[in-house]
């Protein structure tokens, strides 16, 4: 049922030729890679998921090695010959392992990070050996984009590979499909696997680069106020009863004879709330941007802040979670 | 982010660079090698040193410039020689600009091109080592240069030093390339040949290797004395001939003007009359080596032309193009047979031409032999007594002859090797008005005892007489077997025992013919290796009659044979898993005949947790639970005893799960 409803979906793609009709290919060939076998990682590489082709080195090798065949053939010339077949032999050989390489390599996870709109997003894939194989220069790419340094992995073990990727406006953005190849052990053919993470990743808003001042509202006294452990470190006093036993200051107690407990502060910060009514700017995503720059300001100066966007809000607070709640809303709104 | 090329990575594409071009670097003038070689050693040195990279200006002048030495060394480009020089300075210069990785790649695997043009000039058995040792430097290079590509980050712990990185690359390289060896050998042995070439081979060769040449000018066959290197082997079918019959004829010359000797243009005719086999024909088949020419060598007389040959009115054999591969050809020839009974009119005036008003001394000697005797006969055999009578010397250590080169030779100088007396011979017996020519080719031989072959050496080039006698047509006189008998007895070698610049040494000698003994060998069975002996070895297996097509699925069925015992092979290699010792290979066994039992063992169990839970299905399931503490006590205990390891690996080989059956296990 979803395959002829997405036959007449695509059958006939809309919009300017070849563009389109490319575009309708694409889909149809992801779609096709997606009937193989499973795609998304966690998986692990099989003869179903692995493709291989000679590179274009490969090719011209390829050439070479025609060349010396003819002539060695030609002129009877039986070394000629076995070398032509040696080096054949070592293309075969190659293939082989290349294919080896990257049969039963475990795609355990990507882990996104986060990333503001055009700002590069590092995506962290984490791949594992399941057959107890050493495998080598394994590369993470994506199309079009530069490539990420090789990983080697001991038989049965695991490690990380980084891979950047671009990032253009905020917003919920798929990750793109995801290659992985190797070039092993001499670079003629290239076994590659395609994974799509089913991850979206939720790009902030570029932090506008001019943005009017922070205003500052709200009581600007610094008077202390007791605080938890999360905050400045204000100095010790008798325990009582009550007090946690982790805040006790052990090594302090024993110099003075009886229990003292560690005392911390909050200090007193400004606060303030930031709304999209008070950003100046024509369109809502340029207001959005300034936004986005005054929360990292906010962050930056230790303020107490809150968003205000109308619709939703968020109650003023600090802090890397804070700012982190903050971005994302940013990110969403709209 | 693709990686850039490392040091270690350049000094081992330019290692495998001259190590490939290491045979063409020797046979090239020495200042280009000498060239080449520093080229390469400052692509290291900028490496290494960190130098400063080479500007446009500098690698333009290097292509350029070798270009036109090669062109100015050589006249050309076209040539096998020339050709392969020029990629060699070509890669050379690409050295000077290689610092992408791309550029790497494309050297290194040029590096195979290269080692497959060596064998235009020599497929010798020492090449094959060249051959294994090339490919498998070349691989490595590759290798290495791919890593480099991959951009691997560099592990944590600190890396290798630089030589311990080479080597370990060099070792991959080594396997792989063995790896690849019976795969190879399964297409040598399979692949068609073609029976004839699609094209020729350019013929200037231009490598002034020297063979017979068409031509006699002084000094021409000394230049072969001293070159030790085969010129081809025979096997007879039967006994081989006495050493007095082992004239291999070659060119036969006619032609003099006072200084060379050359061939008629008459003589490329069709023979009136050819021998007929009969009693004492001998059967043999001559295996050549390349000579860049077109000679063919057969004693006389040959019967008929081999393959691809033709013979000539002076029964020289020529081949159709000049043997630049190893040459097998069958030749029957018939000893007695009389040459040109009748001498045409013409050819009678070629055969007494003499160039005016030369040797005059010469020519006076010849009328007063022939006053005193008439008959031809006796007037070669006068001079022939004479020859080995009066003081006359065998020696390559002789003067170069002037205009008058006869005269000074017989009545000066005296002292010369069989094309002094060759010429001085014929030039004798024209002036008396006895026809006669010169012929060249090979005398002698080493007879090979264990391996019945021939082995005829440049060294063995020798020149001779034919004079045209009444009723007898051309018949052979050999002046230097009346100087120096030894010459013809004992080949060249013994005559010229004790002059400078021979071989230094008897053991080497002999060592050369042993090597010669593997050398056949390898000709025959690896070189020799044609269309014909392909069918001849497929018939021998039953394969001969089959379609192309079942043909082709043959070869490739084959060669996934192959490539099953090197899957095996490469599982082993790349496997990071250690080896099972003999104690733990002895508990897999066990645990695996208990799989096959039904009992499949846990991730995690402990050998005793395993027995535990088995015993309970097991008839002789207490027997297990003892093997398990034995093996644990043994694996993990403080004392091992390698006499308790074994005696528990017989122990544990002999014991075998016995099922309880069914019933029985319900009333447990």
């Amino acid at each position: 049922m979803s395959s002829s409803r997405f036959s007449t979906k695509h059958a006939f793609p809309e919009g300017r030729w070849p563009r389109a009709w490319l575009d309708a290919v694409q889909v149809r060939f992801g779609a096709w890679l997606r009937r193989r076998g499973p795609v998304h990682p966690p998986l692990t590489l099989g003869y179903r998921q692995i493709y291989i082709l000679p590179t274009r080195f490969g090719w011209l090798v390829g050439l070479l090695l025609f060349a010396m065949l003819l002539g060695s053939l030609n002129f009877n010339n039986n070394l000629g010959l076995f070398t032509t077949f040696l080096v054949a032999g070592i293309g075969l050989l190659s293939m082989h392992i290349a294919h080896r390489n990257l049969d039963g390599v475990r795609v355990a996870g990507c882990v996104p990070g986060q990333a503001f709109a055009g700002e590069p997003l590092a995506l962290s894939i984490t791949l594992q050996d399941t057959k107890d194989r050493i495998r080598r220069g394994l590369v993470a790419e994506t199309r079009g984009l530069p490539t990420a340094a090789g990983v080697d992995l001991a038989a049965a073990s695991s490690d990380e590979t980084t891979l950047w990727i671009p990032t253009r406006q905020r917003g919920w953005m798929k990750i793109p499909r995801i290659r992985l190849r190797t070039r092993h052990p001499i670079g003629w053919f290239e076994a590659w696997s395609w994974f799509w993470p089913e991850h979206k990743v939720l790009v902030w808003p570029k932090p506008a680069d001019q943005a009017p001042p922070l205003h500052t509202a709200g009581s600007s006294d610094s008077r202390s106020r007791p605080g938890d452990e999360s905050d400045e470190f204000h100095g010790l006093r008798d325990w009582r009863e009550g007090d946690p036993l982790h805040r006790i200051a052990w090594k302090a107690s024993q110099r003075h004879q009886s229990l003292l407990a560690r005392q911390f502060t909050r200090p007193e910060r400004d606060r303030i709330v930031l709304r999209l009514a008070d950003a100046p700017g024509r369109s809502l995503e340029e207001r959005i941007s300034i936004l986005a720059r005054w929360v990292m300001e906010a962050d930056r100066n230790d303020c107490e802040y809150g968003i205000d966007l109308g619709t939703e809000s968020i109650a003023p607070g600090a802090g890397e979670s804070h700012r982190i709640r903050c971005l994302n809303l940013l990110g969403e709104f709209g | 982010m693709t990686g850039s090329l490392t040091p270690t990575t350049v000094m081992l594409v330019v290692a495998a660079f001259l190590f490939a071009a290491l045979p063409h670097l020797a046979a090239m003038p020495p200042w280009l090698a000498l060239a080449i070689v520093m080229a390469a050693a400052w692509r290291v040195a900028v490496e290494v040193l960190a130098l400063r990279r080479p500007n446009w200006l500098i690698r333009g002048l290097l292509t350029f410039g070798g270009l036109a030495l090669v062109i100015l060394h050589y006249g050309t480009f076209w040539g096998r020689r020339a050709a392969t020089v020029l990629l060699c300075v070509m890669i050379a210069a690409k050295l000077s600009e290689m610092f992408r990785l791309r550029d790497a790649r494309v050297v290194a695997a040029l590096g195979y091109f290269l080692i497959a043009t060596q064998f235009l000039f020599s497929q010798q058995l020492l090449f094959f080592a060249y051959l294994v040792i090339g490919c498998a430097l070349v691989t490595a290079a590759l290798m290495r240069v791919q890593r480099d590509a991959d951009h691997v980050a560099a592990s944590e712990e600190k890396p290798a030093p630089r030589a311990a990185q080479a080597a370990r690359v060099v070792r991959d390289g080594f396997v792989l390339m063995l790896l690849a060896v019976p795969f190879a050998l399964v297409l040598f042995a399979l692949f068609p040949r073609l029976a004839s070439p699609l094209w020729g081979m350019p013929e200037n060769a231009l490598d002034g290797r020297t063979g017979l040449s068409d031509e006699m000018s002084p000094g021409n066959i000394a230049s072969l004395f001293a070159d030790d290197s085969p010129a081809f082997r025979v096997s007879f079918d039967g006994p081989p001939p006495p050493r007095s019959e082992r004239y291999w004829r070659g060119p036969v010359l006619w032609r003099f003007d006072g200084r060379t000797w050359k061939r008629l243009f008459y003589s490329n005719r069709a023979p009136e009359r050819t021998p007929r086999p009969g009693p004492g024909a001998r059967a043999y088949t001559v295996q050549q080596e390349p000579s860049e020419r077109r000679w063919l060598f057969a004693l006389d007389y040959p019967v008929r032309a081999p393959e691809g040959a033709r013979l000539t009115a002076d029964f020289e054999l020529i081949n159709q193009t000049p043997v630049t591969t190893l040459m097998s050809y069958d030749v029957i020839s018939q000893p007695d047979f009389r040459d040109s009974v009748d001498l045409m009119q013409t050819m009678r005036r070629f055969a007494l031409e003499l160039p005016e008003g030369s040797n005059p001394r010469t020519q006076a000697h010849a009328l007063a032999l022939r006053e005193r005797y008439p008959d031809d006969r006796a007037l070669i055999d006068a001079v022939l007594t004479w020859f080995n009578q009066d003081d006359f010397f065998y020696s390559l250590e002789t003067a170069p002859l002037g205009r008058h080169g006869a005269d000074e030779f017989l009545f000066d100088l005296r002292v010369g090797y069989c094309e002094y007396y060759a010429s001085a011979f014929v030039v004798l017996m024209r002036a008396a008005g006895i026809p006669a020519r010169i012929v060249t080719g090979y005398q002698g031989g080493f007879w090979q005892a264990a391996d019945e072959y021939l082995l005829v050496r440049q060294s063995d080039a020798h020149a001779w007489a034919e004079v045209w006698l009444e009723g007898q047509g051309w018949t052979r006189v050999d002046p230097t077997a009346a100087v120096s008998p030894s010459r013809i007895r004992d080949g060249a070698r013994s005559a010229l025992s004790g002059s400078e610049g021979w071989l230094s040494g008897e053991w080497l000698y002999q060592l050369r013919n042993q090597y010669d003994r593997l050398q056949n060998l390898w000709n025959r069975w690896v070189l020799g290796f044609d269309a014909k002996r392909q069918q001849n070895f497929l018939a021998s297996l039953g394969l001969d009659d089959l379609p192309p097509g079942i043909k082709a699925a043959l070869l490739v069925a084959l060669s996934g044979l192959v490539l099953v015992p090197l899957a095996l092979l490469l599982q082993a290699a790349t496997s990071g898993r250690r080896r099972p010792d003999r104690l733990e290979r002895a508990w897999l066994n066990l645990r695996g005949r208990l799989r096959r039992a039904g009992i499949r063992p846990m991730i995690g169990e402990t050998p005793l947790e395993l027995a535990r839970r088995s015993a309970d299905r097991l008839d002789n399931g207490h027997e297990l639970i003892t093997l398990s503490r034995e093996y644990s006590v043994l694996r993990y205990g403080a004392f091992r005893s390698e006499n308790a390891i074994i005696a528990f690996g017989r122990k544990s080989a002999r014991w075998r799960p016995r099922l309880r059956n069914p019933s029985s296990l319900k009333q447990s």
